[in-house]
């Protein structure tokens, strides 16, 4: 051992980063990159609790040119019973070789099986070792004991005995421990550092020095320290948590030397004080062996660069010689679909058969040079058995672009039918795994991964992990509770925030409109938002990837820590990026609520009529379906119910699966962005001539009017100017979307293309157009795999429409609330039934009509007074619906779930007692918890037992007036008609009768029961409260009830009941937009359904929102310009009046959007209306309401001073912004101008628009019917 | 027998940055010996001004006389960094 250990070879042993879940804050990238500045040649990483870093850290280690050392700290539980320290500590593991790694996983395993009491406290997965777990794995581990150790404590307690019996302990179990010294100038913690050293020196153990690193630099503490609280759940200044000093940091080699001067030079006794620098010197180079023996090989002893695959299906050469012989048998037997003429139109049978074999020789030579058999095997094997239980199962991503899935049944697709590449999914040259993605109905993911886990055991298979990270919401509520600042308000100020990231916090306060006049703009909250911005993309909790598994070779847990996950799955700790680096296979198994969806309506269609269709084999051309999709009558489908598809659709008026495969490609921010979609559509429409930059290159990008749309084609572009190769030009595409790869690319492109003789001219043009392309454009297998459900669910839709809305309405897969696909419904004739508790089940279900519905409530009759254009009729606009719907059920059953509160064992009571004979019946034998069967009453789920008379018609003065129940100047109907039924207030008495006769027959005195005994079960309660005693729920306080109890309005549209102030101020229905002249100025109004934020060319942020009025759907925009005054309106409330310029845009067939430019909060309005100044005074302030100085402004007119104002988001000054410092959430831009805003695409602020708000639309007083 | 104070105290530190001498109640001290230096972040969460880049509070234990002659007593001086502001925490006799 060389005393003199140059001082800068110091390595960290013990660094916690930011995957030490709310302990670190730096993460394994920074903390590896200053090591390397402070030029360490190699660097530990010891996360808390798990090894979900490891891989970052060695990754980040490669590229900051040091050497990774691997190792965990763990909670130790003590088995000594003399133990008289209440904690009892913390222990830290290195690893040490190829043995030490699969040690250490193994062992963190087994750590996060130990039931802990911490465990079961805090409902959290928190490990736990004890000495002898930690010697089972003892080979290649170095156990370091430092301050926190069971030890380090004792040490600490002056308990020198106790602390040497802990360490003979350690020892005698087999471990190979090591003193760990480590002196953070806390009270007594240097001379607690020079006792644990005097220790070490007496008993002859190797002793280290390190930092127990948490944080970069000093200043990092305070972030720390409230990770400390939020981990705790405790707030500052709580004497349960650490002090903090800001010691914990990456020091450099010569403040560690200082270190050890200052512990070694207090040390007494034979070797102390008289040999200080030489202690120093020793402690030193003593770490610096250690590390050098603990410094591992990726390759060697982590198996970064290999393959780990399956192996139960035999060798490799057995496994290329099982694929080809699968493939080559689905060949012959014609499975796959261009077998078929109508999928290859032109094509005869023996071409399509020479193709199909020329493309598997193609396929299958890849795939051997590449070793992937195994794979496709394994994959074709969870596919298949899958979809024997019974679950539907799609592919989706570039695996499309493969025949041999196609061949194995693993993708619906087949690429000769689409034109797809092998190459953009597995290359030869590439040495990363494929991506192989299956789609399963999401109500069934767990089911599927059960099946996946059974058939290749627990020792092969883990669940993919991923990191929860702290965003602005998130940081702001842990910083502030941290604080103490009350709950109520905690949530005010975070829900103030659209769903950004942490680090735009500030940023957003000055440039976010709704954000700038708002209160939580203070100086007060500074502090907060300023330590929230510290906390950006922390990890903060750890979760089951929502569709990662891995699948790996029996040495999986050798290669990786699991723990068991909420669901009870084993949980890798490698997220997907780690399981590539890995080398471990991971086969993506997404829940897709729209497959699920579909299911539920293939499994209607089959219970009502018998029909079973195989959705998956069908032809893809049916001409009403792509009718449909072009009048965007798309709402419920996949992927194309977005307001800004619904647009695009109607602009391109899809004809075939082609055209939805460029429809769902164009649909993405970069061709949205890069403008894309204009020359496409004029090409398409026949408006302009496609151009191509060379005619070599017409092959390529004919099928999009010679518009660059998809990946594959960028890889023909450049396979057609430079000779590459199919293969060389996916590495090319890809190098393309890194940082100054075009630069990097461009003189290979230009010289490669000049030798294949194109011009100079030609080949700026087409070097233009592949570099601007960038990572944009989109991979086409991966839009064809999209394309399918699409179109599928359109056909569903199409032509079982009553099926289809009862599996959407069951499983939710789009973007829209309810509400919209139960008003979608109806719009396409069918009829929406109420919850009946005789009648529903725990999903929606398809019925037989007993009858015509009603006018839709959001009709108004013929008959109607209103001459305005409110009052329009819609003209039949879906018949066809009807008449294709011809045999199958036009009405769907609300479901019981659909209750608030209700639980899935009531639900399941409910069913299997039906049918029910009374309210006492369904009381005694469902046995629902009584605030729902008091919600069931309340929406009618009683009326067939007890059939009501016609809903009491609304006083002739209020005609659709919004609620005021319990008003007395809205009197019931007469009483007369209902003596026999009772009211559905009646029902709520009764179910308080039946309640407190339960309550008393829990007690004993069950003389009330007595009573009923041998009565009729229909009557029986008919003395206690009669039928008609309290009077009837008008409409208003019925929809109240729905919305608040179902969330979605079934007695009427909510937006009627101020039919007259709409009609009034002459609103446009939404069906009769069509006939709005461009550039009018008209009012709209709705209920908001959806507000979107997305990427849109020029970087600036617009917000998109739709409102429902009954009838359709207004789409409309809010530019920049008119933020300022509609964003906080926009946001806050839920019922809409907008005013705003009709927008008609569209090469071909027209679609409209209205621009708004104000707008207003409707129930305010009506207030206004219902004062005494009437429709004139409504119409007085919207004249105002244009001028901001005048006008009602609930936040004040800004002050131009303030300083959330100096910078507006419409910064004309380019210099300016460039100047902004770094905070500050400037847009992205890319290389062809393309800018993104850093507020696109986030989440809107406030809640959920899924449900209803809990505050409607008039917060009447004396309107709790609802029981809470 | 320890008394707490929390007196404002002017120091002077030498070269090594080490406390030399202090002056408390018209008396000048004299540094001995640091028996401990420790450091603490202050309670930076209970303030309203922004939080300083060293929120470190140092504390020294020092053995200090009030001349030549006079008993040595354990003083416990406090030094906040962001401010540069010294305290004179406790004494011990």
């Amino acid at each position: 051992m060389t005393l003199a250990a140059p001082a800068e070879a110091f390595t960290h042993l013990h660094v916690a980063s930011s995957y030490s879940l709310r302990y670190g804050t730096a993460t394994p990238r920074a903390l590896a990159a200053r090591a390397a500045d402070l030029g360490m040649p190699a660097l530990a990483l010891t996360d808390r609790d798990g090894l979900y870093g490891a891989f970052k850290h060695v990754k980040a280690c490669a590229e900051a040119g040091i050497k990774p050392l691997l190792g965990v700290d763990l909670p130790l539980l003590t088995a000594d019973p003399t133990a008289t320290i209440p904690r009892p500590g913390r222990v830290t593991l290195l690893a040490v070789g190829r043995q030490g790694w699969a040690s250490l996983c193994r062992l963190v395993t087994a750590a996060h099986a130990v039931p802990t009491a911490a465990a079961r406290a805090a409902d959290d997965d928190v490990p736990a070792v004890t000495p002898e777990l930690v010697a089972e794995h003892a080979a290649g581990l170095i156990v370091l004991l430092g301050p926190a150790s069971d030890v380090g404590r004792a040490v600490a307690a002056r308990r020198r005995d106790q602390a040497r019996r802990r360490l003979d302990g350690w020892r005698s179990l087999g471990c190979e421990a090591v003193v760990e010294i480590v002196d953070h100038l806390e009270h007594r913690s240097t001379v607690n550092a020079v006792r644990l050293a005097e220790l070490a020196r007496d008993t002859g153990t190797a002793a280290v020095l390190a930092n127990a690193v948490r944080y970069l630099d000093p200043a990092d503490s305070p972030a720390a320290q409230v990770l400390d609280a939020a981990r705790n759940l405790v707030p500052l200044g709580s004497p349960r948590l650490v002090a903090h000093n800001g010691r914990a940091y990456l020091a450099g080699p010569a403040d560690m030397t200082r270190v050890a001067e200052r512990v070694t030079a207090a040390m007494t006794g034979p070797g102390g004080r008289s040999a200080d620098a030489r202690g120093a010197a020793r402690l030193l180079a003593d770490t610096a062996e250690l590390a050098l023996r603990c410094t591992l090989d990726p390759a060697g002893d982590l198996g970064v660069g290999a393959h780990h695959l399956p192996e139960t299906q035999g060798d490799v050469g057995e496994q290329q010689r099982a694929l080809r012989a699968r493939c080559e048998h689905a060949i012959l037997a014609g499975r796959y679909r261009t077998a078929h003429p109508s999928a290859r139109p032109g094509i005869g049978r023996p071409r399509a058969a020479r193709n199909a074999r020329d493309r598997l020789e193609h396929e299958l030579a890849i795939i051997d040079a590449t070793g992937m058999a195994p794979y496709f095997l394994t994959v074709a094997d969870v596919a298949d058995r899958v979809r024997a239980a019974g679950i539907r199962c799609a592919i989706r991503g570039s695996g499309a672009g493969s025949f041999v899935n196609h061949l194995l049944g693993i993708s619906a697709i087949d690429p000769l039918e689409h034109d797809l590449l092998m190459e953009r999914f597995l290359t030869p040259v590439r040495a990363t795994l494929p991506d192989i993605d299956l789609d399963v109905e999401s109500a069934r993911r767990l089911d599927a991964y059960r099946i996946i886990f059974d058939a290749y055991g627990a020792e092969r298979t883990a669940c993919v992990s991923m990191m929860e990270t702290y965003r602005a919401r998130s940081a702001i509520r842990d910083v502030a509770a941290a604080m103490s600042l009350p709950p109520d308000e905690i949530g005010a100020i975070a829900k103030a925030f659209p769903h950004i990231r942490a680090k735009h916090i500030t940023a957003a306060l000055g440039e976010l409109p709704e954000l700038r006049r708002s209160r939580v703009n203070t100086e007060q909250l500074s502090t907060i938002f300023n330590i929230a911005e510290q906390l950006d993309g922390l990890p903060r909790h750890v979760a089951m990837h929502p569709c990662g598994v891995l699948l790996s070779d029996r040495t999986l847990l050798d290669r990786t820590a699991v723990q068991a996950s909420a669901e009870g799955f084993p949980l890798s700790h490698l997220d997907k990026d780690d399981a590539e680096i890995a080398g471990v296979i991971k086969l993506d198994v997404l829940g897709v609520r729209m497959q699920s969806a579909m299911a539920h309506t293939l499994a209607e269609i089959e219970r009502t009529t018998a029909e079973r269709i195989d959705i998956d084999a069908m032809p893809r051309d049916d001409e009403p379906t792509y009718a449909m999709i072009g009048r965007s009558d798309t709402l419920g489908c996949f992927q194309i119910e977005s307001p800004g598809q619904r647009e695009l659709v109607k602009k391109m008026a899809p004809r075939d699966i082609a055209d939805l495969i460029v429809d769902i490609s164009l649909f993405r921010p970069g061709p949205v962005n890069s403008d894309m979609i204009t020359p496409f559509l004029r090409a398409r429409h026949g408006l302009a001539e496609p151009r191509y930059p060379d005619e070599k290159l017409r092959a390529a990008l004919q099928e999009t009017g010679g518009v660059v749309v998809f990946h594959e084609q960028v890889l023909r572009i450049i396979d057609v100017l430079t000779g590459c190769g199919l293969a060389e030009a996916d590495l090319v595409r890809r190098h393309l979307s890194t940082p100054g790869g075009p630069e990097r690319t461009a003189p290979w492109f230009r010289a490669k293309a000049d030798i294949r003789g194109f011009d100079p001219e030609t080949i700026e043009r087409v070097w233009e157009v592949v570099s601007a392309f960038g990572g944009f454009g989109f991979c086409k297998a991966h839009a064809a795999a999209f394309a399918i459900p699409v179109y599928q669910s359109a056909w569903l839709k199409r032509h079982h429409p009553a099926a289809f809305y009862a599996g959407v309405l069951t499983h939710d897969p789009g973007m829209y609330p309810k509400r919209v696909i139960i008003g979608d419904a109806r719009l396409s004739g069918v009829q929406v039934l109420p919850i009946d508790v005789n009648a529903s089940s725990g999903e929606w279900r398809t019925e037989q009509a007993e009858q015509a519905e009603q006018t839709p409530a959001g009709d108004p009759g013929p008959d109607d007074r209103r001459p305005a254009r409110w009052a329009i009729r819609l003209p039949g606009r879906r018949d066809d619906h009807r008449a294709a719907g011809r045999g199958a059920p036009p009405a769907i059953r609300c479901s019981l779930r659909e209750v608030k509160g209700i639980s899935d064992a009531e639900v399941e009571r409910v069913v299997s007692g039906q049918p029910y004979a009374s309210l006492r019946d369904f009381w005694d034998r469902a046995r629902v918890s009584r605030p729902v069967v008091e919600r069931l009453a309340l929406i009618g789920a009683f009326d067939s037992l007890y059939p009501p008379a016609p809903p009491a018609p609304l006083a002739p003065s209020a005609p659709l007036a919004p609620p005021a129940p319990l008003a007395p100047s809205a009197p019931s109907a007469p009483s007369a008609p209902l003596a026999t039924a009772p009211t559905r207030r009646d029902l709520l008495a009764r179910v308080g009768v039946l309640a407190r006769q339960a309550a008393s027959a829990r007690q004993g005195t069950s003389q009330a029961l007595d009573l009923f005994v041998g009565a009729d079960p229909a009557d029986g309660m008919a003395d206690l409260v009669p039928a008609g005693e309290l009077r009837e729920l008008d409409l208003a306080e019925r929809v109240e009830a729905e919305l608040e109890i179902l969330g979605f309005d079934v007695s009427q549209h909510v937006i009627d009941f101020y039919a007259d102030l709409l009609a009034g101020l002459d609103v446009v229905r939404s069906a009769d937009l069509d006939r709005c002249r461009n550039g009018e100025m008209i009012l709209v109004a709705g209920a908001k359904v959806a507000t979107q934020t997305p990427a849109v060319r020029s970087g600036q942020r617009i917000i998109f929102a739709s409102l429902d009025d009954a009838v359709g759907l207004v789409d409309l925009a809010f530019f920049e310009s008119v933020q300022d005054r509609c964003a906080a309106r926009l946001f806050g409330s839920w019922l809409l009046l907008v005013r705003g310029r009709v927008r008609r845009a569209g090469a071909g067939p027209m679609a409209v959007t209205v621009n708004a430019t104000e707008c207003w909060d409707i129930p305010a309005l009506e207030e206004i209306r219902r004062g005494p100044g009437g429709l004139a005074a409504v119409q007085a302030a919207l004249a105002t309401g244009h001028d901001l100085q005048t006008g009602p402004q609930p936040a004040g007119t800004p002050d131009p001073a303030a300083p959330g104002n100096l910078i507006t988001p419409a910064d004309p000054d380019p210099e300016r912004n460039r100047d902004r410092d770094n905070e500050s959430a400037r847009p992205l831009v890319f290389a062809n101008g393309f800018a993104l805003s850093p507020y696109a695409e986030t989440g809107a602020p406030g809640g959920s628009l899924k449900t209803p708000p809990r505050t409607l639309w008039h917060a009447s007083p004396g309107s709790t019917i609802t029981p809470k | 027998m320890a008394r707490l104070y929390g007196e404002p105290v002017e120091v002077q530190t030498g070269e090594d940055g080490l406390p030399a001498s202090f002056g408390w109640r018209r008396r000048r001290y004299a540094v001995r010996a640091v028996q401990e230096y420790w450091l603490v972040n202050r309670d930076w969460w209970r303030e309203s001004n922004p939080v300083p880049a060293r929120p470190e509070l140092e504390y020294w234990r020092v053995e200090a006389s009030a001349g030549q002659g006079r008993p040595a007593g354990i003083y416990e001086l406090r030094r906040d960094v962001a401010a540069e502001v010294w305290t004179l925490r406790r004494v011990e006799d």
